[in-house]
């Protein structure tokens, strides 16, 4: 009879646990950032006119732009529709950060705001259909019901 | 029309085209040169949004909070793509990082002092189903 070895079962082939699981740990570290990102974009624009605010907010996002430039070694794809859509994706950002800054200096209830504003898949899907031809989900669909009935709960 | 409103509708239209050019986007570049390019995209609106000698009345802890919320909106973004590259399913990892709003909802009471009514609270659990569901 063979003696029961005192090493832990393992499958050589998976990756250790940790690993394996890695991307759910960056899933929640993005929330704990973006949580906050939330809680000082209110806090900063009781403070600060909300172009003022995107002026800093962009220059907070330069050590993240240099990480990732650096990271890669200065290497980025010479893709220039690739480039141009990214830049298109940071004006437009932009310009709807600042519309954050401005909604919540109104004062505004933070929650009823943050939550709204963070209802923006609800556009991407409806343009989706409509121009990249994609077909909704019976859960897009179920989404998007909840969001007339939370728009309408704020409405009235 | 209250401003909050209009402002949050300008929110939701902007984001809601940037989905779609972000889509366009990672079809040529990786996640990460779209995270680079976007911050460059941010840069280019800098001259028009300088504020002038007044940017340094402002008091130190506003000036902070200006900051951490450029950085932190960045680094989340950056670990939703690590996320995604790390094999995380976009279905599963995007209806995640679109629940933080919860955390504004566990702190708005103790660090902004704000409560919510029952028909607020409706309404944000509404909100919150609805965008776990579209994305």
């Amino acid at each position: 009879m063979k003696e029961p070895s005192d090493e832990p079962l393992s499958l050589p082939t998976m990756p250790p646990p940790l690993e394996r699981s890695s991307w759910l740990w960056y899933a929640i570290f993005c929330l704990l950032c973006w949580g906050p990102y939330a809680i000082f974009s209110k806090l900063g624009s009781n403070e600060i006119p909300a172009l003022s605010m995107q002026f800093l907010f962009t220059l907070g996002g330069v050590p993240i732009a240099l990480s990732v430039l650096f990271a890669r070694r200065l290497r980025m794809e010479p893709s220039l529709r690739g480039i141009f859509y990214s830049l298109v994706v940071g004006m437009l950002s932009a310009i709807g950060s600042t519309a954050l800054f401005a909604a919540y200096r109104t004062g505004a209830n933070t929650v009823v705001v943050t939550v709204v504003t963070g209802l923006y898949p609800m556009v991407t899907v409806i343009l989706a259909v409509c121009f990249l031809r994609e077909r909704l989900t019976k859960r897009q669909y179920l989404g998007l019901a909840f969001a007339v009935v939370a728009f309408v709960l704020f409405s009235i | 029309m209250s401003a909050w409103v209009l402002f949050t509708i300008i929110v939701l239209v902007a984001w809601g085209v940037v989905g779609i050019f972000q889509k366009l986007a990672t079809n040529h570049v990786s996640p990460e040169s779209t995270l680079f390019w976007m911050i460059i995209g941010f840069l280019l609106l800098e001259p028009f949004l300088y504020p002038g000698k007044i940017l340094f009345t402002y008091r130190p802890r506003a000036l902070t909070f200006g900051l951490l919320s450029g950085f932190l909106s960045n680094l989340g973004a950056w670990g939703l793509f690590t996320a995604l590259r790390r094999g995380g399913k976009a279905s599963i990892v995007v209806p995640i990082v679109s629940l933080y709003p919860v955390i504004v909802i566990a702190c708005a009471p103790f660090i902004l002092h704000e409560a919510l009514t029952m028909k607020e609270a409706l309404g944000a659990t509404c909100a919150l189903l609805s965008v776990v569901l579209l994305s």
